[in-house]
């Protein structure tokens, strides 16, 4: 298992430069001249707003190690190690937007998300046709920021209907401590029922079933509205049995 | 189809789609997704449509999920009817989306049946989508 530390040299670098904190319009301005705003904090030290270039980002995210990679942030002409604890991706084309820096101190625990690869094919979906669902696809761990691994693998093949993986089953040494709750499901092989073209009655029987219009949720004071109801109707027999007297005479 | 089950008012006001999808556009729970690219209103019957269509291609292969669910009630008044006299009845529901939102997703399946499945899904519907998939998925 590959740790976050033992990456590629170009994945192991990030240069940053220092910015002057503004509003979203100078925000934009960064991302107009090519970069994207970041900013720097941890380590007991006050946050500091940066810009960094976002393709040596990308290649941090997209490694092996993906965002749990430590790597030396040059900031200053210092260099400190430093993690990407969160991003921000444009939801139409996928440009990266933001993201948060995090000093990293080597002696000290860190909790980080680590993703979980399911290895092998499920004797549930190779013997029985079922499909195997990943729930949980990441899992909160605390250690040393030397020993993060860059995923876990979970071993599928012996999953059949009606068996559950969960965190406590996945494989870890000492050094990795779980923090998500080890009776939380990571996978399980599910059935899946096939759609069947529904015949002209059956179709027109469930259209007849399913009411047109909901149900309108009417407003609190309705117990109060009937009982004025209520009261209202002996008076208005009263009313209608006056003029039927008037009528007769 | 999809409906809600209560509301609070019968009959609603257009409203405006401006900006981008920023919540509901990752992938939450497959590996695959098909992405809207552009604002508009997705109805109930091309919502079941679309679902069939993928359904129906991968059999018992996958699973769907639909991320979309139309909550907002359109009106139509009857045909050769005078203008006036209020607001016509509620004739079906939609689902408003914003460029970015993932609509279906769908797990189980190779990247080539699922990038059909969501072909023949994107055929039902009104707008431009996208086939998406998560990273390192193969």
């Amino acid at each position: 298992m590959a740790t976050a530390t033992e990456t590629k040299p170009e994945t192991n670098f990030l240069e940053a430069e220092p910015r002057q904190p503004g509003n979203k319009n100078d925000a934009r301005r960064v991302r107009r001249s090519g970069k994207i705003p970041a900013v720097v904090y941890g380590a007991g030290k006050n946050a500091v707003p940066v810009s960094v270039d976002p393709r040596q980002v990308s290649r941090i995210l997209h490694s092996e190690s993906g965002h749990n990679t430590i790597f030396d942030l040059a900031l200053d002409g210092q260099r400190s190690k430093a993690m990407i604890v969160d991003w921000q991706y444009e939801p139409i084309k996928g440009a990266l937007l933001h993201i948060d820096l995090k000093r990293i101190a080597m002696d000290q625990k860190l909790k980080v998300l680590v993703p979980i690869v399911l290895k092998g094919e499920a004797a549930g979906v190779k013997q029985q046709g079922g499909i195997l669902e990943q729930v949980l696809r990441e899992v909160e761990v605390e250690c040393l920021p030397g020993d993060i691994p860059s995923h876990i693998d979970a071993d599928v093949t012996e999953l059949v209907f009606g068996k559950v993986l969960r965190v406590a089953d996945l494989p870890h040494g000492e050094k990795l401590k779980f923090l998500t709750d080890p009776n939380q499901t990571v996978a399980h092989v599910t059935a899946v029922k096939e759609e069947v073209a529904p015949t002209p009655e059956a179709a027109a029987a469930e259209a007849a079933a399913v009411p047109t219009e909901p149900e309108v949720i009417k407003k609190g004071k309705q117990e109060v509205e009937g009982e004025g109801a209520e009261e209202a109707a002996p008076e208005k027999a009263e009313k209608a049995e006056k003029q039927e007297k008037k009528e007769k005479k | 189809m999809l409906m809600p089950k209560k509301v609070k008012y019968r009959k609603q006001q257009r409203g405006r789609m401006a900006g981008k999808a920023w919540r509901g556009a990752e992938l939450a729970f497959g590996t695959f997704g098909l992405k809207v690219l552009e604002p508009g209103w997705i109805s109930d019957r091309q919502i079941e449509a679309s679902r069939v269509a993928i359904t129906r291609f991968v059999k018992r292969g996958g699973k769907v999920w639909i991320r979309l669910f139309p909550d907002k009630p359109v009106t139509k008044k009857p045909a050769e009817t005078r203008m006036g006299k209020g607001k016509g009845a509620p004739d079906h529901w939609v689902a408003v989306v914003r460029p970015g939102k993932i609509l279906f997703e769908m797990e189980g399946v190779t990247v080539a049946d699922a990038q059909e499945a969501m072909r023949l899904a994107s055929h039902k519907l009104p707008l431009r989508t996208a086939f998406v998939q998560r990273q390192g998925a193969h």
